[in-house]
């Protein structure tokens, strides 16, 4: 091991990689990177710029000028040190530990990252009081879902809307039942007026066209849309439209068994029930400035139920699971709802162990130069 | 918007309402006479902005907000606040309406004055087309409005205040309204006989009486009324106009506690609300007897109310568990001034620095350590005062962070100093000492800085953590700012004292490297209270950002030096412009008004952290050329 680590020493793409050029140059890039994606929020919101700045390889900056995305210039910056750990820090002394266990916390950190950027799942569950589900939604992705009536419980079947692209086809042979894909709408506008010359779309809650918006700048707030072309065992054809804002399902009778239809945000199955027993928001006397808001929910993990609050900077922890207090709404009737986050990551104690490492490092490395200096 | 406008439209109705019928102001018609000392009165609890206060704390922030001035014509706060509440008519002349653009003054044909600041006779004429104008600045978007058009809304909503202030104890004053010259109806209502003029709250207590003797008026002809029913039926009707048109008015200093709510009403209020709780009522009472005694000038009459006002209040926030402990601390944190007192010392103490540089004296140097060591003192006891009165770290809001900035630079250039004794750390201590308080009081002349904290941030333990250590690492580097800068200067100044050079580069790396931990701590610590409030360590957020731009901007300097890339002069530049990126970090990324920090956004900053950058670039710019000459 220490022969094939000598060896690897020697090699001059490890040698190459291992300059600190290379480091100073991936920090200046990252410098950049981070102050003209915080910028760029400003006009095109944090998930663009997280997009085109941090999660790429490359993008064009200003529309034709080729640049390293975060993305990229990590990958280059964790091979640096890896190189830097290999040619260097294996010839370590005692009084370059601080600087060692610094650059393994900031590994550590590439680790975490990576974990985080890869296994992370977010999404939400909005609650009326005295509701409970074991479902949550994702922010962004769309699902179309298609299940029997009769079936009790219900046997829900998904398509995820990524695959959604016009020409698209599927065969659902549980509902004998063919799916073809004639329009998908990110973000959309639906019409109850029935355009002069378009098809007749079958649809719940009377929509008759879908009209194509620009993204919005928080996907979150996207409303997708789309037509469909379903064909049953006869060869009957159906054109279905379905649409995100509805709250009904389209129910069709399709091979004399009424099927429904409904486009959706994704759903995620969670580990545990929750049910909201009361929403508080609590406010400073004499103003409408918030002090608190606290939902108390009624958990039930595999038939054990209990009470929990949750409230702000004090999540519910579930195994991989967090969920925290994320807002609340009133509809028109005064009832509340509680938007709780969900976040599933299974590497969120990851960044805490590096932060301790890399800070022990820093405190170690300057304190024992200090006194190295003093002497 | 909608909302805002109708209460704005609504607020307005009411008060013409009162004012075609009475006066605008209602004033005395000649000033009550002055009592000698206003302690007692400004100790009295009140709730404003979500806070509970002494009274001192609410006319300072109300005078600050009106006038931009801590005084008026040297004229304590408080003082002032009292006479607009007793109705002092010379208040009418006084100037304390700030308009900042003399175009407004001209718009409501005033001529505008070199001070700015116009006083409510001047403004009287021009008032409904102010209201006017500001009723249309209301109904532009925020983001989209002028600074003209927001001025014009900010000294409307001054003017509003200042009526609104005028009415809180008219309750008490006698008035016309409640005249009564006929001797029955006087002996009916109990009242003494050589009295004819009463105020609302006398006539208040009687309208049962004055409802059984207008009950039967309905089925009566107007003209088989006898002089007395008159009377009566018109001082009924006075009663329901005058409850109808004062309410929602300010000071909030009689708490209310109905069943788990637990909210502060102004006097009318209560009136209107509970006055059927005899505690309640026999604090109006005290209340009523306050304004008497204070127009007659009776000051034992009139301490004698507040504080039997005071003692009722606070006892039954005692029964209800809802105490307010520390307003006696804030009235004295008021009074002490430290954080001014502490600039004072700091800047006192850098003009002896800077007479050192020409004569270095051993008592010179001993009177500066005092004067920074005073300075220090005295901003420690401010910064525990502030915690134990807020009952929180005091690293929340904008201004706050200036005051620790400060509080933080001083201490690290006295330990400085502590080691290397060449006046290096005396002078990091004054400078940055001043210059933080310096930019902190201008925050101060936004109000009361004692602000109450957003849900998100109302957690102690994160506040003590992530915001008191990214705090620190600003700084950490903003220190590390003013050494290179020194750095620099020695470079032109003193080339050949290469010992004193090295000295300075060892103490610029010494900070920069307490920057950079600091710094790297806190946004970690940042990342874990984000993780536990909102699900994710790291989401790329513009303070997020910020924080890191700094990491990476000394992560590349120690490079930089590291790989010889870069000498101490380099290092020093990059320190100089490093606190440029704290800057951008600190309070720069608020002006771009996005992400989840969307607390404490202040406007205004924009210019002067742009003059900032362009001040620190026509500084390298200038000296580096004379260093490389020598």
């Amino acid at each position: 091991m220490n022969l094939f680590i000598k060896n690897l020493a020697k090699n001059p793409l490890v040698r190459f990689m291992a300059s600190l050029k290379i480091t100073v140059i991936c920090l200046a890039l990252l410098f950049i990177l981070t102050l003209w994606g915080t910028i760029d929020q400003v006009g095109n919101g944090l998930y663009a710029a997280q997009e085109k700045f941090f999660f790429s390889f490359y993008f064009l900056g200003f529309g034709f000028i080729p640049f390293p995305g975060a993305r990229l210039v990590l990958w280059v910056f964790f091979f640096n040190l890896l190189a830097v750990t290999v040619t260097r820090f294996i010839h370590y002394k005692l009084k370059s530990i601080g600087i060692i266990i610094i650059h393994l916390g900031l590994l550590s950190y590439f680790f975490a990252a990576f974990v985080t950027f890869h296994a992370t799942k977010e999404t939400y569950l909005q609650l009326l009081e005295g509701a409970g589900s074991n479902l949550s939604s994702y922010y962004r992705d769309w699902e179309v879902s298609i299940w029997k009536g009769e079936d009790n419980p219900r046997n829900v079947t998904s398509v995820d809307a990524k695959l959604l692209k016009p020409g698209f086809s599927l065969q659902l042979n549980d509902f004998g039942l063919e799916f073809h894909v004639t329009q998908f709408l990110t973000n959309s506008d639906a019409y109850l007026e029935q355009p002069q010359e378009g098809t007749e779309y079958l649809n719940a809650s009377g929509i008759k066209s879908l009209k194509k918006i620009s993204p919005n700048i928080e996907p979150e707030k996207n409303m997708a849309g789309g037509t469909f072309l379903l064909k049953d065992k006869k060869g009957e054809l159906k054109n279905l439209l379905l649409f995100g804002g509805e709250v009904r399902p389209t129910g069709l009778s399709i091979n004399d068994e009424i099927v429904y239809f409904q486009l959706r945000k994704k759903r995620h199955e969670l580990p545990l029930t929750l049910k909201l027993v009361d929403f508080r928001m609590k406010k400073y006397p004499g103003t409408d400035m918030a002090k608190s808001y606290e939902s108390l929910v009624e958990i039930d993990a595999n038939g054990l139920k209990r009470q929990v609050l949750i409230y702000m900077n004090h999540p519910l922890r579930y195994k991989d699971y967090t969920f925290y207090q994320a807002s609340y709404a009133i509809d028109k009737l005064s009832r509340e709802y509680s938007t709780l986050a969900v976040v599933k990551n299974p590497g969120k104690f990851l960044p805490y162990f590096a932060c301790f490492l890399t800070f022990a490092g820093l405190v170690i490395h300057f304190m024992s130069s200090s006194f190295q200096k003093k002497k | 918007m909608f909302k805002k406008n109708f209460i704005t439209f609504f607020l307005w109705v009411l008060l013409w309402g009162v004012c075609s019928a009475q006066e605008i102001c209602p004033l005395n018609a000649k000033p009550p006479a002055e009592l000698k000392s206003l302690k007692e009165f400004s100790a009295i609890a009140i709730l404003h902005n979500g806070r509970v206060k002494p009274m001192d704390t609410y006319a300072r922030h109300v005078l600050l907000q009106f006038s931009g001035k801590g005084k008026y014509e040297k004229q304590e706060p408080i003082r002032w606040l009292t006479g607009v509440l007793f109705g002092n008519p010379e208040l009418l002349e006084q100037k304390v309406f700030l308009i900042n653009n003399p175009e407004i003054a001209e718009t409501l044909g005033i001529e505008p004055e070199k001070g700015r600041r116009y006083s409510f006779a001047q403004l009287e004429k021009g008032l409904p087309l102010l209201i006017d104008l500001a009723q249309r600045a209301w109904d532009i978007d925020e983001k989209n409005r002028s600074i003209v058009e927001n001025e014009i809304i900010r000294v409307e909503s001054n003017i509003r205040l200042f009526i609104q202030l005028t009415h809180v104890f008219q309750f008490a004053a006698p008035h016309p309204d409640f005249q009564i010259q006929n001797k029955t109806l006087k002996k009916e209502l109990e009242f003494p006989e050589a009295q004819n003029y009463f105020n609302f709250l006398m006539v208040a207590l009687r309208a049962e009486k004055l409802n059984e003797l207008t009950r039967d008026l309905e089925n009566k002809e107007n003209s088989l009324w006898t002089e007395t029913e008159k009377e009566a039926y018109q001082l009924i009707s006075n009663l329901y106009s005058w409850s109808m048109y004062y309410n929602n008015l300010p000071i909030h200093i009689i708490p209310f506690f109905q069943h788990e709510t637990h909210d502060w009403l102004s006097p009318w209020d209560t009136i209107h609300f509970s006055f059927n709780d005899p505690d309640i009522r026999k604090e109006i009472y005290f209340l009523s007897d306050m304004y008497q005694a204070k127009l007659g000038g009776d000051q034992i009459r009139f301490d004698l109310a507040v504080r039997s006002f005071s003692n009722s209040v606070e006892n039954r926030l005692k029964r209800e568990g809802a105490g307010s402990k520390y307003l006696r601390l804030e009235l004295f944190s008021n009074q002490l001034q430290a954080f001014f007192w502490a600039k004072f010392l700091y800047l006192f103490s850098f003009l002896i620095c800077m007479m050192a540089l020409i004569k270095t004296n051993k008592v010179f140097y001993r009177v500066a350590w005092i004067l920074v060591g005073g300075g220090f003192l005295i901003q420690a006891i401010g910064f525990i005062m502030r915690v134990v009165i807020l009952q929180r770290p005091p690293v929340s809001t904008l201004y706050e962070t200036f005051l620790f900035v400060s509080f933080i630079s001083v201490f690290v250039g006295l330990i400085i100093e502590r080691f290397s004794k060449n006046w290096l750390g005396l002078i990091i201590s004054s400078i940055s000492g001043f210059v933080f308080l310096m930019i902190a009081s201008r925050f101060a002349a936004e109000g009361d800085t004692l602000k109450m904290l957003v849900a998100v941030l109302n957690s102690n333990f994160w506040l003590s953590t992530h915001v008191v250590t990214i705090t620190i690492g600003y700084a950490g580097v903003c220190v590390a700012g003013v050494v290179g800068h020194i750095y620099i200067l020695q470079s032109i100044f003193r080339p050949h004292q290469q010992e004193l050079l090295k000295e300075t580069q060892r103490i610029l790396l010494g900070t920069l490297a307490f920057g950079l931990t600091m710094t790297f701590l806190g946004t970690n610590l940042g990342g874990i209270w984000a993780d536990a409030s909102w699900g994710r360590f790291w989401g790329w957020d513009p303070k997020e950002n910020g924080a890191l731009l700094i990491v990476l901007w000394i992560a590349m300097l120690f490079h930089l030096k590291v790989g010889r890339m870069i000498g101490a002069l380099g290092l020093a530049i990059g320190s100089v412009l490093g606190c440029i990126v704290v800057m951008w970090a600190w309070f720069g990324v608020n002006l771009l008004s996005v992400g989840l920090h969307s607390y404490g956004f202040t406007s205004g900053l924009a210019r002067n952290l742009l003059i900032y950058v362009l001040v620190q670039l026509l500084f390298l710019t200038l000296t580096i050329p004379l260093i490389k000459r020598k």
